[in-house]
């Protein structure tokens, strides 16, 4: 039973550690809390959903969903964030410019879906589980596992090894002297939306498929959840970010383990806690942006 | 003079729930003016409403002595909380304090005294319109007058410059302790009030929805003016009723308002009513 | 006085008469109430959007159907002029309570909802405090009748249907131990599986693990691997249709093939569209059957995926058999509030889509539950 349960902890870390570097990297860059992150994770799994169910496989929806889902996350940056910068607010407003936003975003979602839970009728989520000696997984968590570790360590190369990467990195660093250095800030800002929310969709999208659910409030969880990870991991760092997933993910299961269900999500929110007070910048953070 | 009265008999719970969520918006806007984003209100709400009700139904104790043991209890809890949060700054401080709150949320859950998931029925409706507005007015008045005493500078100082006004000699940790149980100290008295308002309290009246809400009616108010931050409560507090004609629209409307006020009125209603203030 | 001229008279008569031709050929042709004529409003409060509203949405469909029901004489108000008012309290206890005040203030004779049992413990003492009538379809929690003299029920409660599920299934499953799994954040789920387990405590079953999880969890693999190893004989869910479906699909996943049951809550045709296969077999105790013979139950039902496209789950039918209950009321004669709370006091039995139904001196419902089995694309009575 331990074996099935740590599998059953590490791909609910998977979503979780996808969900968060979305998080992480707007923090890293522009200090920004952004609540709205959990509504595109919501809007890019409708949008799947209704892709397939006009007859796009779902090989293509995923992309156009999650292509979406970063070109929303630049329309949030444009609409709500950056007339903010330009203004030079603090910190607090455009968090909550970000909670307008995403009451807005749910408001769509439900004027459009309902509140009901939407399915999928996709083959394959209703193929018969896998088994490895005591262990038991279905096709759509290993399609999961897979599809998050591809996505990080594309993140990775991009951060690494591009101009676009070194970019982001610096402007997190500092903004000014990034500028100064002939950078782009609207454009790598941009950028860094784009790609955040291309997670945060992507992340959407791959829950909706693990549990084959779609619903306006399926974000709810997630956003806080995710608090606890790039807290645990630190604020603005993508390697903070994945293994904070993993780890919350992991503590969540082990406490059903151990009988404490009912304070499955105080735990999670006493280690943010305590992390915060005892080292607030996590285990990986700077408040600057660190890569894998 | 019946044109009143009706009035009054037909929208008795709104006019209380804007005298409450004024105080709570009170309450918050204190820790806001030391630029501390400190987001418990809802945790101390909670405290003190559940203390206040188990005083009430398992101690036959009236409104009055409940709402003082209550909001004394909140403030300790408020001052509990400040210790370990004093270096925090900005959103971690934030986020420190939206998981002392959900903490909270959940050990209420899972105590057998406070009902648990179900919570606590039948609270005597004792928090009458008279209560909430005295309490409202009484706080009102004693945070205008502290408005005018020198710690009120401190305050605003720690808000502009921490570390101008650890030079001028201000006590940092001192101010933020104190706006900390004062906003708990607040809070207190909302809780009490609410529980004795509502017949019923559960876990989820004081989560994060509702620490959103709070900080939302003082982002809306403004978040440096006491006053704005009880306009924005009212507001937002009649707000849904008001709108109730536009049906399935309202969830969109709420938060269009909210983005636009954000973006076109940085100051909030405050700073519209009065302009920059130097 | 003069003696009306004779054409006078036919023209009265035909006026008596061109109202019934208009409305129609109908099943059920009105008749004339002692309130015929008069005007009734019924205050309806529901979450129609917010996080209840998979259940608001529901009820508000049944009262508008309910609204077409009155205009086309499907529905008998004795001639009253009888209107549902549905309002959306959008899953916010303060809406639910300036909503209680509204409709205790505008003259309307009756209150229906809400659909929480927490709202109801929130807005309920203002209508009692008011001396208006509320009548509950979906509020389940215990002491909800017992908040006010005129607080009744048309919703069987936990309460009423563990005991009869228990011991049903115990006869015919003849099971020794049994493991829980049920949300330990929410009034109706947690309520549900206290209430189970003293029930199967009382029929001599141990319980091999407890389980609990949060509303909104969508992932109970970690608790269903560990009721896998606790061997349970049966397995049951204190949970919501949205949390069940989930749980008896990722049981099967994980190769458990325990029995299971549940109450109230999973009685929703959304668990086999969800879980397929895997529901199939799960017995659920309820307080309505979509198949059920009850009077006007199948052409409510043909009538409801006519309107709306879906089917009507239990919460539906609970709100149709309020407004049922409501049209038979305003037909004997009710048309104002006082005259609600005495009517419902005397009431003997009304005729609904989830049977007859009458009032115990409590104010519940007298109904008997109703214990079904999932079947591949519906219900059938478990036997």
């Amino acid at each position: 039973m331990v074996a099935q349960q740590l599998v059953n902890g590490l791909f609910l870390g998977a979503v979780y550690a996808l969900f968060a570097i979305g998080y992480t990297l707007v923090f890293g860059v522009l200090d920004i809390l952004n609540l709205a992150h959990a509504a595109i994770f919501m809007l890019a799994a409708f949008a799947t959903w209704s892709l397939i169910g006009a007859g796009v496989p779902l090989a293509l929806a995923a992309p156009i969903a999650i292509g979406g889902a970063g070109l929303l996350g630049i329309v949030l940056d444009r609409i709500a964030f950056a007339p903010l910068r330009r203004r030079g607010a603090p910190n607090l407003i455009p968090l909550i410019s970000s909670i307008g936003m995403a009451i807005i975003f749910g408001a769509i979602a439900r004027g459009i879906y309902g509140p009901d839970e939407r399915q999928f009728t996709l083959g394959f989520l209703q193929a018969p589980p896998l088994h490895a000696g005591p262990l038991t997984f279905t096709i759509v968590q290993l399609v999961i596992l897979a599809n998050a570790i591809v996505f990080m360590l594309g993140l990775a190369w991009v951060m690494r090894s591009t101009a676009l990467g070194r970019a982001i990195r610096a402007v997190a660093e500092d903004r000014i002297a990034a500028a100064l250095l002939g950078i782009d800030l609207e454009r790598t800002i941009a950028a860094t939306f784009f790609i955040a929310s291309a997670l945060g969709g992507l992340a959407g999208i791959l829950t909706a498929l693990q549990y084959n659910s779609v619903q306006v409030d399926m974000g709810a969880q997630i956003e806080l959840k995710g608090l606890a990870v790039i807290v645990l991991g630190g604020m603005g760092s993508i390697t903070g970010a994945v293994i904070g997933g993993f780890v919350i993910g992991m503590v969540e299961t082990l406490a059903v383990v151990f009988g404490l269900s009912e304070w499955r999500d105080a735990i999670s929110y006493g280690v943010m806690f305590l992390i915060l007070i005892l080292r607030p910048t996590g285990l990986f953070g700077k408040r600057t942006l660190r890569t894998a | 003079m019946t044109v009143l009265a009706d009035f009054y008999a037909a929208h008795s719970k709104l006019i209380d729930q804007v005298g409450l969520d004024a105080l709570l918006a009170l309450s918050l806007s204190i820790s806001l003016q030391a630029g501390q984003l400190a987001l418990a209100q809802a945790a101390f709400m909670g405290v003190a409403a559940y203390i206040s009700a188990i005083l009430s139904l398992n101690a036959h104790w009236s409104l009055l002595p409940t709402m003082l043991v209550a909001a004394l209890c909140s403030t300790i809890v408020a001052g509990l909380l400040a210790l370990p949060v004093r270096r925090l700054r900005g959103i971690f401080l934030a986020i420190a304090t939206i998981a002392f709150g959900e903490i909270v949320r959940i050990v209420a859950n899972n105590l057998q005294i406070s009902g648990g998931a179900e919570g606590l029925s039948g609270i005597p409706p004792d928090a009458t319109t008279p209560w909430i507005y005295g309490t409202l007015a009484i706080v009102a008045i004693g945070l205008w007058l502290f408005s005018r005493t020198k710690f009120a500078l401190a305050i605003a100082l720690v808000r502009e410059d921490e570390n101008a006004a650890r030079g001028v000699g201000v006590d940092v940790g001192l101010v933020r302790f104190t706006t900390l149980a004062m906003g708990g100290a607040i809070a207190g008295l909302a809780g009490a009030l609410y529980a004795h308002s509502n017949f019923f309290i559960t876990p989820a009246d004081f989560g994060f929805g509702r620490m959103e809400q709070i900080l939302v009616w003082c982002v809306i108010g403004g978040i440096t003016s006491p006053l704005g931050a009880a306009a924005g409560a009212a507001l937002l507090t009649i707000l849904p009723e008001a709108i109730r004609f536009l049906a399935d629209y309202r969830d969109f409307v709420n938060g269009a308002i909210l983005l636009v006020v954000v973006l076109f009125a940085p100051r909030g209603l405050a700073g519209i009513r009065f302009g920059r203030r130097g | 006085m003069k003696r009306p001229a004779p054409y006078a008279l036919a023209l009265a008569l035909a006026c008596a008469l061109i109202p019934a031709a208009v409305v129609g050929p109908s099943p059920a042709a009105t008749t004339k109430g002692p309130a015929a004529g008069k005007t009734v409003k019924i205050g309806v409060i529901a979450d129609v959007t917010g996080s209840a509203a998979v259940y608001g949405v529901q009820q508000k469909d049944a009262y508008d159907l309910a609204n077409d029901d009155l205009k086309s004489g499907l529905l008998d108000a004795g001639g009253a002029n009888l209107s549902f008012d549905v309002e959306d309290s959008a899953s916010d206890g303060s809406q639910v309570a300036n909503l209680f005040q509204k409709f205790t203030t505008d003259g309307s004779a009756l209150i229906l909802g809400p659909t929480l049992s927490g709202e109801a413990r929130k807005g309920d003492p203002i209508a009692v405090l008011a001396k208006t009538a509320v009548v509950g379809t979906s509020t389940t929690a215990d002491g909800i009748t017992a908040l006010g003299p005129c607080v009744y029920r048309v919703s069987l409660s936990e309460a009423q249907v563990v005991p009869a599920t228990v011991a049903r299934t115990k006869a015919v499953w003849k099971y020794k131990t049994a493991a829980i799994i049920y949300g330990d954040d929410n009034a109706f789920t947690k309520t549900d599986g206290d209430i189970f387990k003293t029930q199967l405590a009382k029929a001599g079953v141990t319980i091999v693990d407890t389980e609990t999880f949060h509303v909104g969890d969508k992932d109970f693999a970690a608790s269903l691997t560990k009721i896998k190893a606790a061997k349970p004989d049966v397995i049951v869910l204190g949970a919501l249709a949205e949390e069940a479906e989930k749980i008896i699909q990722q049981a099967a996943t994980l190769g458990i093939k325990t029995h299971m049951m549940g109450g109230n809550g999973l009685n929703s045709t959304k668990i086999y569209d969800y879980a397929g296969p895997a529901a199939v077999g799960v017995v659920v105790g309820a307080a309505w059957s979509i198949n059920g013979n009850y009077t006007g139950n199948a052409s409510f039902v043909q009538r409801f995926k006519k309107k709306y496209g879906v089917e009507p789950d239990q919460f539906g039918a609970q709100a149709y058999a309020a407004a049922q209950l409501s049209a038979q009321l305003v037909k004997d004669g009710k048309a104002s509030k006082d005259e609600m709370c005495a009517a419902l006091h005397d009431l003997r039995v009304a005729q609904t889509v989830l049977g007859p139904i009458a009032f115990d001196p409590s104010r519940d419902v007298k109904a008997a539950p109703v214990i079904l089995q999932i079947v591949k694309g519906g219900f059938a009575y478990f036997h």
